[in-house]
């Protein structure tokens, strides 16, 4: 039983950063290679303010949610954005997306790189996590945080993606571009605001995982980049509720693989669910044929 | 049905029975048709009736759900859409689609980059002509989108024409032009038809079809409704009720 | 000039054996496959090699052929499994099987050396050799950039549907570009190796694939010379502007980011455009003529 908490632990983890990308890439088509980034260098900078000052966890992780809405938005203004308006096709952007959010990823890798040597750093906070007894089973104060707020924000992103308005206008074009402009959706508007919720997204995932982990190195969101595509596919793309699914999976299939001490083949885990998905169920778990864009 | 003439030539090009279900819609909906040597075929219909989608069938591009194409007394219902190409059929497209970044010349010589070697030779020799006739030798070192509309129409057609099919299909060869180089693109249509060209037309300028093909066919939902000389299709009331609309008698 | 090479001989080994795993990548790009199994073969390559000279005693030759063969065969083998994907989605399918790769290397026990990888793989290769492969390898690309060749395969590129219509075997095309993807990168993985006598998992990563991807943005993906310029530009811009060897990964991301907003076809597509405008500037006076007529 342990395991399976310390399970859905990780897997919050890896939904709270796989949300961001999966909504973004499910509904506006933008695979953000960025993202990885953005929730290294929001938790970076929350590092920086409080080698200053002391903060409160609160504080901090406000800080690290407006770093990365901010980048995140400004990412979609000065290069994705202009990306899409200068390609001829979907197609042809899709690739220079890919490109340009590599390129803007390393930038503040090099920096936060630069300014740590390459080594982790992390937060000096009044909190201090504590561990808690629930039934028999223990769990630190972050780790509650981490489930409480990866299954919340999982949830209700997607009853708002399912109810709201704007839900439906943002998968509405996730499904048709062309006939939801016709509509009078601002295309443009409605992608620089999905961006930057992601990248909100991306920094409370900073914030919370240094939280836990006590400190990150400036390389961890490009692992995680990797096995949150894994999740985003095998839950489906543009299913809300599929993401939610696939960080739990993998996360479970990576724990098992750790307890039975096969420790090195613990990344073939989301390479092999990638590929395997793709091949025998494309649209994955909870996906429609249609929504998938290629 | 309206004639249905005993020819003693063994036909063309033989359509037996083709449908074309995108899931509930029913684009091509059993289609029959045979296509003599040595005429203009053409088709008339109102939008989103199905005559790209037949013609999408016909190169096997566009998979059918039933029906069978004999091409001179050869079934080519599951062969693939190379090997249309290379038993002598071409086709022009409904939006123009020539590779951007080449020029106009090497959008045509495309037209024969995978046909028999010799074949390529002696098309690469006929290629300023083709050029010539077509009014875009002037222009063969620019790229489509220096282009006007109607000029990358013209680099459509001449891809087609540079292997010498003997059925070409034309998707609306002439949207985009004045009534001028309409006159001109009918004019070729003709002179191809005398070098020997079988052509089939999916139009929608009545005016030029009834002046350019020697027999129309009328589509609508995907079946056919009406075929036979221009004039008697023209005048059929399936066709005035479909194609130009109720009260629109006069205009034919 | 002998000692401006005698000073530069690593920069230029670097150079040519960056060129030939960019043209690995290159390569399914320009038949329009999204395909970064290239990288994977370069593992692939590089570790049979290492293992051919090492624990077999095969002489450098037949070893390098051993790896660029055997790279080519399963990279082929991939490309028949992945090849009803598209776009991103066999990119990323790609990418996992690269991954797969150095995850296997890191458990193939005695045969890779783990995770610590191969050592005293002493191959014989000068750089005259290692440039001689290099130029045939291009020659032989520039048959496939060339006149008929050239156009049924940008068709097969730009518009598959087109080029089946004008009788251009796409299926096939695109397969090849998977096996000759493998040889290219087999060959690269293999010199490689053996000229730095050691191949490790850690470097058959995802930061290879994006260095070769970025170089062929950069440059230009439509032809190998564009892969030559990137490559150079990567290689050798440290060494040019001291200002650039010190933010060396922030030059970098910002002239990838750029790069992909700005230069569609890379530096070279902006040279051939240039010459382009240059060489029909009366014939696009006179279009101009024309068209004002009508
Ligand atoms: N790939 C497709 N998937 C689903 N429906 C399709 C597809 N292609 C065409 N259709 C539908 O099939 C019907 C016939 O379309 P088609 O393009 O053949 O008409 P058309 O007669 O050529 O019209 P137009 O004169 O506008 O060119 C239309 O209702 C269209 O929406
Ligand atoms: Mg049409």
């Amino acid at each position: 039983m342990q395991d399976v908490l310390n399970a859905a632990t990780l897997g919050s983890i890896y939904l709270l950063f796989a949300l961001g990308m999966a909504l973004v890439w499910g509904t506006i088509g933008i695979l953000n290679f960025a993202h990885g980034a953005t929730f290294m260098f929001s938790a970076f900078i929350g590092h920086l303010v409080t080698q200053r000052v002391e903060l409160p966890m609160l504080v901090i992780v406000a800080i690290a949610v407006a770093v990365g809405a901010a980048m995140s938005a400004l990412t979609q203004l000065l290069a994705f954005q202009p990306i899409l308006r200068r390609a001829k096709s979907q197609h042809a952007a899709e690739m220079r997306i890919l490109i340009g959010g590599i390129g803007i990823a390393a930038i503040p890798l090099a920096i936060a790189q630069r300014e740590t040597r390459s080594s982790p750093f992390g937060f000096q906070s009044t909190y201090s996590a504590e561990v808690m007894e629930i039934f028999g089973l223990r769990i630190t104060t972050t780790g509650m945080i981490i489930v409480l707020c990866g299954l919340g924000i999982g949830i209700g992103l997607t009853v708002w993606l399912r109810q709201s308005r704007r839900g439906l206008a943002l998968r509405a074009i996730g499904v048709d571009p062309e006939t939801t402009a016709g509509m009078g959706v601002n295309r443009p508007a409605l992608a620089f605001g999905t961006m930057a919720v992601a990248g909100g997204l991306a920094g409370l995932a900073g914030a919370l995982l240094t939280f836990q982990l006590g400190a990150i190195a400036p390389e961890t969101g490009d692992q995680l980049l990797i096995k949150a595509f894994a999740i985003i596919v095998l839950g489906g793309l543009g299913s809300m509720a599929g993401t939610v699914l696939g960080a739990y999976i993998l996360a479970g299939a990576e724990s098992f693989v750790l307890e039975m001490n096969w420790g090195t083949w613990v990344d073939a885990v989301s390479f092999g669910l990638i590929f395997l998905i793709l091949l025998v169920r494309p649209q994955g778990l909870l996906g429609r044929k249609e929504v998938r864009r290629t | 049905m309206t004639v249905t003439t005993e020819m003693p030539t063994a036909p063309l090009m033989e359509v037996r029975d083709v449908a074309v279900h995108f899931g509930g819609v029913k684009a091509v909906d059993g289609i029959s048709m045979k296509l003599e040597p040595g005429a203009i075929y053409g088709v008339l219909g109102p939008n989103g009736s199905g005559k790209s989608t037949l013609l999408g069938a016909m190169t096997r591009l566009t998979p059918m759900t039933r029906g069978a194409f004999v091409f001179e007394g050869t079934d080519y219902t599951r062969k693939p859409a190379r090997a249309v190409h290379r038993m002598g059929i071409a086709r022009t497209f409904q939006t123009v689609r020539l590779l951007e970044d080449r020029s106009v010349r090497d959008n045509v010589l495309l037209g024969v980059d995978a046909v028999g070697r010799s074949q390529r030779k002696e098309a690469a020799a006929q290629v300023s002509d083709v050029l010539e006739r077509l009014g875009i030798l002037e222009i063969e070192a620019l790229r489509p989108d220096e282009l006007s509309y109607g000029m990358q129409r013209r680099v459509e057609f001449a891809r087609a024409i540079i292997s010498r099919p003997r059925l070409l299909l034309l998707d609306e060869p002439t949207a985009g032009m004045n009534s001028a180089e309409r006159e001109e693109i009918g004019g070729l249509m003709r002179q191809l038809l005398a070098e020997g060209i079988t052509q089939f037309i999916v139009e929608h300028d009545v005016q030029m079809m009834v002046d350019t093909c020697d027999r129309l066919y009328a589509m609508n939902f995907g079946k056919l409704i009406a075929e036979g000389t221009p004039t008697e299709v023209v005048r059929h009331p399936a066709v005035q009720e479909a194609y130009l609309g109720k009260g629109a008698g006069q205009h034919a | 000039m002998s000692t401006w090479y005698d000073m530069n001989v690593i920069l230029i080994q670097t150079t040519l054996t960056t060129l030939l795993l960019a043209l690995s990548i290159q390569v399914p790009l320009r038949f329009g496959v999204f395909s970064f199994a290239g990288v994977g073969a370069f593992g692939i390559g590089g570790y049979t090699a290492a293992i051919a000279m090492v624990r077999f005693e095969w002489s450098t030759w037949p070893a390098v052929a051993l790896g660029a063969l055997l790279a080519g065969a399963i990279t082929l083998l991939v490309g028949l499994v992945v090849q009803r994907l598209t776009g991103l989605y066999m990119g990323m399918a790609t990418i996992a099987f690269t991954l797969i790769v150095s995850v296997l290397a890191v458990n193939g026990g005695d045969w890779t050396g783990g995770a610590m990888g191969l050592y005293g793989a002493l191959g014989e290769i000068s750089i005259p050799q290692l440039a001689v492969v290099v130029l045939v390898v291009v020659g032989l690309l520039q048959l496939t950039e060339l006149s008929s060749m050239g156009r049924r395969v940008d068709a097969v590129r730009d518009d598959p549907e087109l080029a089946n219509a004008v009788g251009v075997n796409v299926v096939l095309y695109r397969r090849m570009s998977f096996l000759v993807s493998g040889l290219i990168g087999g060959l690269a993985g293999a010199m490689t190796t053996l000229l730095r006598t050691t191949i490790t998992p850690a470097e058959v990563n995802f930061h290879l694939v994006i260095v070769s991807l970025t170089a062929i943005v950069v440059g230009g993906s439509r032809s190998w010379v564009g892969a030559l310029i990137g490559s150079i530009i990567f290689v050798w811009l440290p060494t040019w502007i001291a200002f650039v060897a010190e933010w060396e990964k922030v030059a970098y991301g910002f002239i990838v980011a750029a790069a992909a907003i700005y230069l569609p076809n890379g530096v070279l597509g902006v040279i051939k455009d240039g010459w382009h405008r240059f060489r029909t500037r009366d014939e696009r006076a006179r279009a101009a003529a024309v068209a004002e007529e009508a």
